[in-house]
């Protein structure tokens, strides 16, 4: 049976302060049981067209719309607010902010009280809902003491509770690290071979996703739609192949390095050195002492051991963090240690100069990244530890973060990366150091670590897919 | 020790410190208020189990402004007439601004007291479900409160993180208490930038979830009042009595 539970007909369009169209001129269908993925590039519109068929939108916003949007084959303007979520349901990218109650139970509970489900068939859903996800064991669990893949499932599960026939998601693997998501792909997998569910996704790395998807419709940056044809197995972000800034001469030397904090010991004692200009990837399970090591190194964190640097400079995933003053230039020179030579030689190779004058915080992503390492750089701190700097990135951003890293570490920069993205990190990295429960496995050629199955795995580590495929391609 | 000052109705709690509170201004003499006082102790003290040692801390400034009040009213109260009673280092005591300053004084200990039980006894995820069951206060203020609950671990966490990135930055930790409250704008500002798109996200996933503002008619946990509510109660308002009936007796 094709039964269209979706359709658009020339739909656009517009947030009440832009002058262009989010959407332009969308046609589509949807039929019950597909699986659909809206992708493109980061500002296209994607998650505007999901939050037009949640209903959102355009109430949310003001926006104006116009076109057709006909779902389960009424027009959208007639429901009533919140009718239409009974019947399709939403699981959002953050994992952090989705929640509004205490425990698994309570926050199942909250979906139905929504939709005035009779008391006498809450139990049985909230029940049911739990056994399908798999989720039995969490019933009284803490939300926020759950982690983000756990949470992820939580959403789902109180999406699913409303008994939906569609289900949208929005980037839901945007905060997971690959392993977490990869696992997140194949439980949603049977969860829709189960109940045959009509699922529609956005998301831009489609990678992750292998073969879940049967369709895909591509949206192009003015919100057009540029293609829709059935989905293939998608390549990997491909990265360009480079040379190594490593320049032989020492950069960082870490001796018996270990940290206790309140008698906790977090890191047992470890010891390695890292070259100028050389990338190294820090990598290993949550929790297991990551960002611990990198607080350490940039002493931020007290620890025992030596630690040899010429000066350890931070920048936390969120750069803005880091930011003090009202301007980009004020950024740079807040230490007072750089000569106005230096400054404007940093704003040159760091691409600052547009923005010297603009505020830090509305700036993009990007530039943010970009004027954190500038106010490192200001600061005399050649040895760079990023904290998670590919999570939550697109296509784009992973390559301007790439192409950001290789070309600071050919100046002689030296940079240590945590990141659990190892397509990434085989692209970037010289070297792997693996952390593991509060231990240093050692640091390895990267080559090595894609090579040993057993050691990625007790890593909670994916090999990089495009570890054989990039050669012939980049040769 | 029984629990049984946990396990009272939130909105029917909140209600008689209200009322207590209320009445309590009323009352100049020194004996009102030093009974309720010895009167909140007692009750806490059998029907409720908390941690002393963290109570007892919590006083301690309460404790300190209470004396502050004492020391200020005895000698900077104003001269409202009554009998010399004694003088100490030339400042003259008299009976009415002795009696005023005692009753400020177990004033202070007696909202501080009545305040920090129920602090100390009230889950807040029960009281802001029960404000909204039995004080009708509207789902989408409740929830929102809620969802503010839920932050909160995480804001401290970003908190930490910011203070940490910015001593990277060579923001050293501030000595004194001005130079700390003008540096919370620092603080401030990335924190709230991320709380603001938090917020609307999580607007966002309620609003998917078909929560739109409406009165509910059935709750999946009801907060319920009880026999055992108005009991209670009553306990409180009969403590509240004697304290001010026994005030105006002994404060002739």
């Amino acid at each position: 049976m094709h039964e269209h539970v979706i359709s658009l007909a020339d739909v656009s369009f517009r947030f009440p302060d832009d002058p262009e169209n989010t959407l332009n001129g969308l046609t589509f269908e949807i039929q019950r049981g597909e699986r659909v993925v809206i992708s493109g590039p980061s500002g296209c519109g994607k998650s505007t067209l999901l939050y037009l068929l949640n209903r959102l939108y355009p109430l949310n916003c003001d926006g104006i719309d116009e076109g057709d949007i006909h779902l389960f084959g009424k027009s959208a303007d007639d429901y009533r607010p919140g009718e239409i979520n009974r019947r399709i349901a939403t699981v959002f990218q953050d994992p952090d902010s989705q929640f509004c109650m205490t425990t698994v139970e309570e926050e199942l509970a909250f979906t139905l009280e929504n939709l005035r489900v009779p008391r006498a068939d809450v139990e049985r859903r909230i029940v049911d809902v739990l056994d399908q996800t798999g989720l039995a064991n969490f019933r009284q669990s803490v939300i926020q003491s759950l982690s983000g893949g756990q949470k992820q499932r939580v959403a789902t599960a109180c999406a699913l509770i409303s008994e939906p026939e569609i289900l949208l998601l929005d980037e839901p693997l945007a905060h997971l690290d690959p392993l977490t998501a990869r696992n997140f792909v194949q439980w949603l997998d049977g969860l829709q071979r189960q109940t045959g569910l009509t699922v529609v996704a956005v998301e831009h790395r489609l990678d992750l996703w292998e073969r879940f998807f049967e369709r895909e419709i591509v949206l192009g940056l003015d919100g057009q739609m540029i293609a829709d044809h059935p989905s293939d197995s998608k390549a990997p972000v491909a990265f360009p192949q480079s040379a190594t800034g490593m320049t032989g001469r020492p950069a960082l030397s870490v001796t018996e390095l270990s940290v206790e904090i309140s008698g906790k010991q977090l890191l047992a004692p470890l010891s390695f050195d890292v070259e100028e200009g050389e990338i190294a990837v820090i990598a290993g399970p949550n929790g297991s002492g990551k960002s611990t090591l990198a607080k350490a190194l940039c002493g931020i964190y007290k620890h025992s051991g030596t630690v040899r640097s010429p000066g350890t400079g931070y920048v936390p995933q969120s750069p803005e963090f880091l930011f003090l003053t009202n301007s980009v230039a004020d950024e740079l020179a807040f230490s007072g240690l750089a000569t106005t030579e230096t400054l404007n030689d940093l704003a040159e190779r760091l691409m600052l100069t547009p923005i010297w004058d603009a505020h830090p915080f509305s700036v993009s992503h990007g530039q943010k990244r970009r004027i954190a390492i500038g106010t490192m750089l200001a600061d005399n701190r050649p040895v760079i530890i990023m904290d998670e700097p590919t999570s939550g990135q697109d296509t784009a951003g992973l390559q301007e973060l790439f192409s950001l890293i290789n070309e600071r570490s050919r100046e002689g920069i030296t940079f240590l990366i945590i990141t659990h993205d190892m397509e990434f990190a085989a692209a970037v990295a010289d070297s792997i150091l693996l952390i593991n429960d509060g231990r240093l496995t050692g640091k390895f050629r990267a080559e090595d670590v894609w090579a040993d199955p057993s050691l990625l795995d007790e890593h909670h580590l994916l090999p990089p897919r495009g570890a054989d495929r990039r050669e012939p391609t980049f040769a | 020790m029984s629990r049984l000052l946990h396990d009272m109705n939130p909105s029917v709690k909140f209600i008689i410190v209200t009322v207590s509170m209320l009445t309590m201004a009323f009352f100049f003499n020194p004996w009102t208020p030093l009974l309720f006082w010895v009167g909140i102790l007692a009750l806490q003290f059998t029907m409720s189990r908390i941690n002393w040692k963290l109570w007892a801390l919590m006083m301690l400034p309460f404790t300190l402004g209470a004396v502050g009040y004492l020391w200020t009213t005895l000698v900077f109260g104003a001269d409202s007439g009554g009998e010399v009673i004694g003088s100490f280092a030339g400042i003259e005591v008299t009976d009415e601004q002795w009696a005023h300053a005692w009753s400020l004084t177990f004033r202070v200990m007696a909202f501080s007291t009545l305040s920090l039980l129920f602090a100390f006894t009230t889950n807040p995820v029960t009281f802001v479900m029960s404000l909204m069951q039995q004080l009708k206060v509207p789902p989408k203020i409740a929830y929102g409160t809620m969802v503010g609950y839920q932050f909160l671990p995480v804001l401290k966490d970003e908190l930490t993180q910011i203070r940490q990135a910015q001593r990277l930055r060579g923001v050293s930790q501030d000595r004194h208490w001005w130079q700390r409250v003008a540096g919370t704008r620092r603080l401030l500002i990335p924190m709230l930038a991320g709380a603001v798109r938090k917020a609307e996200r999580a607007a966002f996933a309620m609003e998917a979830r078909g929560f739109t503002g409406e009165r509910r008619k059935e709750f999946y946990r009801p907060v319920r009042v009880s026999g055992r509510d108005y009991v209670l109660a009553g306990v409180f308002l009969a403590v509240l009595a004697v304290s001010c009936a026994a005030g105006l007796i002994m404060g002739k």
